[in-house]
């Protein structure tokens, strides 16, 4: 048994809203009814709850997955709630998958809700930022990200407006999207980028992502009883690695690696495929750069010519390497737990993606960063390769 | 593009301590830069932990007074602030690379924005705090080395 011999038979997603206008566990059996009605799966055999710890509305509650399994009615053999912050989505897959090996759990339900605009209890009051980050006003990932974005500037140089031409295609995929945020589905040109203004000098407002509300879920259990239920549209995970505190016991680290770089590679060693054979990539997008970083450490390209790439690629569903083909979070909105790159990119294999469905679907890169460490830049890195059974 | 940046001076401040920080604060009431030192390894860590980041161990650690100069490492300018620093907007956060060999966030004073650039020398400026401790933030060091 291993990771692949697991499959996610389904997906279900709320659309993302500026302010949910329903409690977190109104979205929550929104998506457990879809899902229960898109597989026919009784309820009673669900026998496992993993849900992403990304959560500011679950974030007082030390008791969030079991208080939730006990609203949803569910009697788990393995009650799961993963803290790696934006790299919690993808994690959920690989503990389920595992808790399956393991025989902890046969039919798993991974949830992913949040309505941190409505109703936020995260509370950063125990970590580094109180002694070493709060009293000089750096905010949080804008601010982080602007001390990243500045020093890639001096090391490579930064052409601006490329990371704008990243940020257009992924508005025109939301566009496409009709469960991302209504208020993001407005066109944008690389000069509205240039143009946005500055938030923490060089991220402009259209480099952030936008805090929003709804939830998100996947349905999984081995592949052998996916296809004794005769659940054809399976997908299958078939590489996954994840990094915490990337080079944590060292001093001085280059800020323009990742993570990514490990557990990259490791990803796609297990799933037997090199960075050139990646259909669609679904990187995590908290901010443009972000990106950019991203085509480097994974090998799309060398460190330092993510510009150079992006001038040379169409990243459109349509182009050449399709990217976060649902808008990606900072076009769709940053809601249910980060897990919005992960669903679409299942969405897209199932061939349900509508207008805007890649052609290409014999694998997709799906990848996480999670949480913000002291004058680096993220904690946590992962990287999930899927592909169609 | 020469905006002025504020030098957050006249934001308030009241700063929560870790117990393991301790010394690094006492250290500040004489406007002294305290840090740990691993002495297994010979190597500074900042910010303070409980243990040496690169033994584990509690027992490597020990604290020594450094000079705080350092390089910029980089900066950002902050247009929009957390609550506390609204109004002092636009300023700036530095990462400065100090001289021992770690990195270390805070403010910049007596410096434009033209001048602020990746590279510069810095040296410490110390801004009281009501508790009589001092917050470091860094300065432009024009000095003789």
């Amino acid at each position: 048994m291993g990771l692949r011999d697991n499959a996610i038979v389904a997906y279900a997603e709320t659309k993302v809203m500026e302010k949910s206008d329903r409690d977190v566990w109104v979205l929550s059996g929104e998506i457990l009814e879809e899902l229960l009605d898109k597989t026919g799966i009784d309820k009673n055999e669900i026998d496992g709850l993993v849900m992403a710890g990304l959560s500011g509305t679950g974030a007082g509650n030390p008791f969030w997955a079991q208080t939730t399994a006990d609203v949803l009615g569910l009697e788990v053999g393995f009650c799961e709630q993963v803290h790696i912050g934006g790299c919690s989505a993808a994690g959920c897959v690989a503990r389920a998958a595992a808790a399956i090996d393991y025989g902890m759990c046969e039919v798993a339900f991974l949830l992913f809700a949040d309505t941190h605009v409505l109703e936020d209890h995260t509370d950063h009051s125990h970590s580094y930022r109180r002694e070493w980050t709060d009293p000089y006003g750096l905010m949080g990932p804008p601010g982080a990200f602007g001390l990243l974005s500045r020093r890639y500037e001096a090391q490579y140089g930064l052409d601006y407006r490329m990371l704008g031409k990243l940020a257009v295609t992924q508005r025109s995929h939301a566009l496409l999207n009709e469960n991302a945020c209504e208020k993001l589905r407005v066109p944008i040109t690389i000069d509205d980028y240039m143009n946005s203004r500055m938030i923490a000098d060089p991220i402009r407002l259209l480099d952030c992502v936008m805090r929003a509300d709804g939830a998100a879920g996947l349905m999984m259990m081995s592949r052998k009883r996916a296809k004794q239920k005769g659940l054809a549209k399976a997908i299958i995970p078939i590489g996954y690695a994840e990094l915490t505190n990337f080079k944590g016991g060292e001093n001085l680290v280059d800020v323009t690696k990742s993570g990514h770089e490990i557990c990259g590679k490791k990803a796609l060693d297990a799933a037997g495929l090199t960075i050139k054979d990646i259909a669609s990539f679904h990187p995590y997008d908290d901010f443009i750069i972000a990106i950019l970083l991203q085509f480097e450490a994974f090998g799309f390209c060398k460190a330092g010519a993510g510009v150079q790439f992006i001038r040379d690629h169409d990243f459109s569903y349509n182009g050449d390497l399709p990217l976060n083909t649902g808008g990606g979070q900072i076009s769709a909105g940053q809601a249910a737990c980060s897990s919005h790159n992960l669903v679409e990119a299942v969405r897209q294999l199932q061939g349900e993606a509508g207008k805007r469905q890649v052609k290409d679907t014999r694998n997709a890169l799906v990848t996480g960063i999670g949480w913000i460490n002291y004058g680096r830049n993220w904690g946590s890195s992962a990287a999930l390769v899927l592909v169609p059974e | 593009m020469a905006k002025a940046l504020n030098d957050t001076l006249g934001v308030k401040r009241t700063i929560k301590h870790f117990d393991f920080s301790e010394p690094y604060w006492e250290g500040t009431k004489q406007k002294k830069l305290v840090i740990q030192y691993c002495k297994a390894t010979g190597k500074y860590q900042h910010f303070p932990r409980p243990v040496s980041i690169f033994t584990g161990r509690r027992r490597d650690i020990e604290w020594r007074e450094v000079s705080g100069k350092g390089v910029v490492f980089s900066y950002t300018v902050a247009y929009r602030a957390t609550p506390a620093f609204r109004g002092a907007e636009p300023y700036a956060v530095v990462s400065v690379t100090l001289d021992v060999g770690v990195n270390f966030v805070a403010n910049i004073v007596n410096c434009t924005a033209a001048e602020l650039k990746i590279g510069m020398k810095v040296k410490p400026y110390w801004r009281p705090l009501d508790d009589g401790t001092h917050l470091m933030m860094f300065q432009p060091d024009n000095g003789p080395a």
